[in-house]
């Protein structure tokens, strides 16, 4: 970071002050005339944390799909039904044992099962031929869709919540002042949602230690950068393809089960979030886990608040910050040129 | 160890030479592919460039056509500073260059090649219109076919030629359009005797106004065709002189064969 | 999976018109002949959709065959020019509808679906070959999203009804003898325009930047500019294709342009094969002889008609796995193994 602010100080000048708006904004109580301005404090921090939360399942759907792609090459458009499918199993397996968090096992298996077949029988025999790998995938989602269109109809699933997850909780976050008693008040926010932020920050700490501190992540690493020169050195390349595949299935299988508790799985969510995907990486960078974080922060918080506060233009808010990376730095913020 | 070729005509700002190299470097992660690159050619030289593997020798091409741009120092191309230009605006300036690997387009016929070779310099490259049946580029394309050699072939898929055709097919490319300067990386790579000849035969009967520079492994056909030798070593300008010099050289016999044949 | 046959004795062959082989002139007479056989149905939701969706599909062949950019925003482009001939002329929703003339309307609405494709293009080919899908796949869904939102200009939801072609000497456009010769016409100027650009300097650079883009760019072209400059064809063509199908169905809505469609764009190239801009017409003409009759397919082997997607995705399943080139690649192999040239059906010359 120390070395970013020597090279770009303009950049490094204009992120240093919008961290201090941003913080003074969550941290401080507003004026009236802020109020009056654009609204609630409240609003706004909703709208924050709301956009902190989806970004953080946007991350878990994202790192799987940018996995895929930085060590394959392979661009998994079928990943949006591999999201949609586990939060199905989840939602089957929560109803049937009456755990919520047995889904989250229970989806990550079937998923990542399903993946490793996806690797070995399909995708391994297209080694190389990356247009093939990829059409295959938009057939898969095709296929994929209608199936789950048939199984599960066109209902709204919603997975439930065990009691000590649902409710508000109370946050130290100061939203305003008391008109009748002066004190302070306080934000309080749905207990869900912090505990997913959690996870999936402990999640993405886990795939970073993972990549940067094992054997296995040294290989995954390697094989990103130059997979020809792995195989020469002998590792069995092919178990590691199976491998990451299953594990970025997996991670979407599980997003599924998140997403499916704090909102709805339904017919169009799969498209939904593999767009989500798409958009998170190309603005993070692809190949990159920090990107994907970053990404899918900034797409998260930027939905959000385009929900809120300019609902007819949510989408255009997105679309923009996709063009603007796109136009002055092709390859992501954390992507490599 | 920098000596100026003979007769080298060093004005304040160069523009009497061809190309000018001045402190080229290139870095590739923690590796200094090339360094201190101090390289001085005049219009029409024929220069040789040799060394080991790993000495630096296509990375300095590489540099100097615009695949990547250098990290440091600056690169002057008759006189006109071509450091921050892409590779195709260099090209357009007179600049040709032919590869290790033959780089040509497999699914064309040898005569589409040379054609694609020949637009790229012209203003025609946009045109809708399919080209008659005496346009200008046409005719030079055809013109050049004929000059390597291959008019038998010349309606020949490339992945049908052989060896030897394709690296001919690579010299007609870098002699299209109205080349200044031509960078030859390793033309003789896989050719036969009677091939390679024929090789000499056509670097030696380019126009006196072309200069090159030669990347070979081959001594013998580098030796024959350079006025002038400049051996890398580790990135770094080792040493140059005249191609009797270097094939005397005690120091240069050392690096190459071993210590054998001193003296 | 393979490069376009480009008839690669390419520049120095005979003039093109000598080079079409007997049969291509048998099936020409066909179709201008087709509509005294052919009932209106046939002629308007059968050849007319063919030639519409081929000639959208071309836009993608010609990207993807001859540049090797898979662009999956061709529907949006085609979305687009629809969208704007309802906007800039008549339809039923005389609040936002304009009202001009076609001979405004019409072209304006070209020259700006030509412009936005021009600028996805610049956006999506200064990156690797791969995000292309990527990025225009996100541009196909945010104009999808976009549309059904916005009720300013696009009618949101609903989007325009009673879009109708222009009376142009006197004929209804849309009666369906009329239609299958208009569209039938566009569709043949596109091919048409496709074969000649594929030879000329143009696309042939293109193919070269598709097969070596460093090699390219060391030639003194410069790339990106060649592979916008694709776009914009392409996105010319599409747009040709959307104001047709605008017409066909009197209406645009989000859903024309949606990903679904987008996608569907590219299924129906690859299924046809991405060889040859014979190519898409083919694969058009499979995938609407599928739509109009994969329900009673689907019923007689006793399953719900509403499983069409399930045997389109399979379908696509299938010929990519068997044949990557689409059809186009079956027919080649077939004629390979009876030794004739594929698209000319004489006894191969040899090298």
């Amino acid at each position: 970071m120390g070395n970013f602010a020597q090279r770009h100080p303009f950049w490094a000048t204009v992120i240093a002050a919008a961290v201090a708006i941003a913080l003074w904004l969550i941290f401080a109580v507003w004026p009236g005339w802020l109020v009056d301005l654009i609204g609630s404090k409240k609003l706004f921090l909703n709208a924050l944390f709301n956009g902190i939360t989806l970004g953080a399942l946007y991350f878990l759907v994202a790192s799987g799909f940018t996995l895929i792609f930085g060590l394959m090459r392979n661009v998994n458009l079928a990943h949006g039904s591999l999201y949609l499918f586990g939060g199905y199993i989840g939602y089957e397996f929560a109803n049937w044992t009456g755990y919520w968090l047995l889904a989250f096992p229970a989806a990550f298996i079937i998923v990542a099962l399903l993946g490793v077949l996806m690797q070995l029988f399909v995708f391994q025999r297209m080694e190389g031929q990356e247009l093939r790998q990829t059409l295959v995938t938009i057939g898969i989602s095709i296929v994929f869709a209608d199936l789950l269109l048939w199984i599960w109809g066109g209902d709204f699933y919603n997975i439930g919540l065990p009691s000590w997850l649902s409710g508000p909780m109370d946050t130290f976050l100061i939203t305003g002042v008391s008109r009748r008693t002066g004190e302070f008040l306080f934000l309080k926010y749905p207990m869900v949602r912090i505990v997913i932020f959690a996870a999936s920050v402990v999640v993405g700490i886990a795939m970073w230690l993972l990549l940067n501190r094992t054997r296995i992540g040294m290989i995954i690493r390697a094989g990103v950068d130059d997979r020809d020169m792995l195989a020469a050195t002998g590792v069995r390349i092919q178990l590691v393809f199976a491998g990451v595949f299953a594990f970025g299935a997996g991670l979407a299988g599980v997003a599924g089960v998140v997403g499916g508790s704090f909102q709805s799985l339904a017919p169009g969510e799969d498209i939904r979030f593999l767009l989500a995907s798409l958009v998170v990486v190309i603005v993070g960078g692809m190949g990159s886990i920090p990107g994907a974080a970053l990404g899918a922060l900034i797409i998260g918080t930027a939905e959000q608040f385009g929900s809120v506060y300019f609902p007819t233009y949510a989408v255009v808010l997105t679309f923009i910050i996709m063009v603007a990376v796109l136009a002055f730095r092709p390859q992501g913020l954390l992507g490599r040129a | 160890m920098n000596v100026p070729p003979p007769n080298s005509r060093m004005s304040a700002n160069g523009v009497g030479n061809a190309l000018e190299l001045r402190g080229v470097g290139k870095v590739f992660g923690a590796l200094a592919a090339l360094s201190d690159i101090d390289m001085t050619v005049r219009p029409g030289e024929r220069r040789a460039v040799l060394g080991s593997n790993g000495a630096g020798k296509t990375t300095l091409f590489n540099c100097i056509t615009g695949d990547f741009f250098a990290t440091t120092g600056s690169i002057r191309f008759f006189g006109e500073d071509i450091s921050s230009f892409p590779a195709y605006e260099r090209t357009r300036r007179g600049l040709r260059r032919t590869y290790q690997i033959s780089l040509l387009f497999t699914a064309l016929s040898v005569l589409d090649n040379v054609y694609l070779a020949c637009n790229g310099v012209s203003r025609g490259r946009f045109s809708f219109r399919r080209p008659q049946r005496n346009d200008a580029v046409l005719e030079s394309a055809e013109m050049l076919v004929r000059m390597v050699h291959l008019e038998n072939v010349r309606d020949t898929l490339v992945s049908d030629l052989s060896h030897g055709q394709q690296r001919q097919l690579e010299i007609a490319m870098a002699l299209s359009g109205a080349p200044r300067f031509i960078l030859f990386d390793e033309p003789a790579a896989g050719l036969s005797p009677g091939e390679r000849r024929e090789l000499v035969e056509i670097l030696t009967n380019l126009p006196s106004h072309v200069g090159f520079i030669i990347i070979e492994h081959d001594m013998d056909v580098a030796l024959r065709v350079a006025e002038f030798v400049t051996m890398m070593h580790d990135g770094r300008i080792f040493k140059e002189g005249k191609p009797a010099e270097i094939e005397d050289d005690p120091e240069v016999q050392a690096l190459y064969l071993g210590g054998e044949g001193r003296g | 999976m393979a490069n376009v046959d480009t008839q690669t004795r390419g520049l120095s062959s005979p003039s093109w018109i000598e080079r079409i082989p007997a049969y291509y002139y048998f099936i020409g007479i066909i179709l201008i002949a087709m509509p005294v056989f052919a009932g209106d149905f046939v002629l308007f939701q059968i050849f007319g959709w063919t030639f519409i969706l081929g000639i959208i599909s071309l836009s993608l062949m010609f990207l993807a065959g001859y540049g090797g950019m898979v662009s999956l925003a061709q529907m949006t482009f085609a979305g687009l020019a629809g969208y704007l001939v309802a906007i800039f002329g008549n339809s039923a929703i005389d609040t936002i509808s304009q009202g001009w003339p076609w001979y405004v309307a019409i072209p304006l609405a070209i020259l700006i679906a030509v412009l936005f494709g021009t600028i996805v293009g610049w956006l999506a080919v200064r990156t690797e070959g791969i995000y292309t899908i990527m990025i225009t796949l996100a541009v196909a869904s945010a104009f999808f999203y976009f549309t059904r939102q916005n009720y300013v200009v696009f009618n949101g939801f609903s989007g325009f009804n009673g879009v109708l072609p222009p009376e142009l000497f006197g004929i209804d456009w849309r009666h369906p003898v009329a239609f299958y010769y208009l569209t039938l016409f566009w569709a043949l100027a596109a091919y048409f325009s496709v074969v000649y650009l594929s030879r000329a300097p143009f696309g042939l650079a293109l193919q070269g930047v598709r097969d070596n883009a460093r090699r390219m760019a060391a030639l003194g072209y410069n790339v990106t500019a060649h592979r916008v400059a694709a776009y914009s064809f392409a996105a010319l063509l599409a747009a040709i294709g959307g104001i047709l199908l605008t017409w066909q169905s009197a209406q645009i809505s989000p859903g024309t342009a949606g990903i679904g469609p987008a996608i569907d764009i590219l299924v129906i190239a690859v299924i046809g094969g991405l060889r040859h801009p014979i190519g898409p017409f083919i694969g058009a003409f499979i995938y609407v002889l599928l739509k109009t009759f994969a329900i009673d397919v689907l019923i007689s082997l006793g399953l719900s008609g509403e499983r069409f997607q399930l045997l389109i995705g399979l379908g696509f399943l299938v010929i990519v796995f068997w044949s990557p080139d689409g059809i186009l690649g079956l027919w080649q192999r077939l004629q390979d193994s009876r030794g004739r040239d594929p698209l000319t059906g004489r006894g191969r010359r040899g090298v």
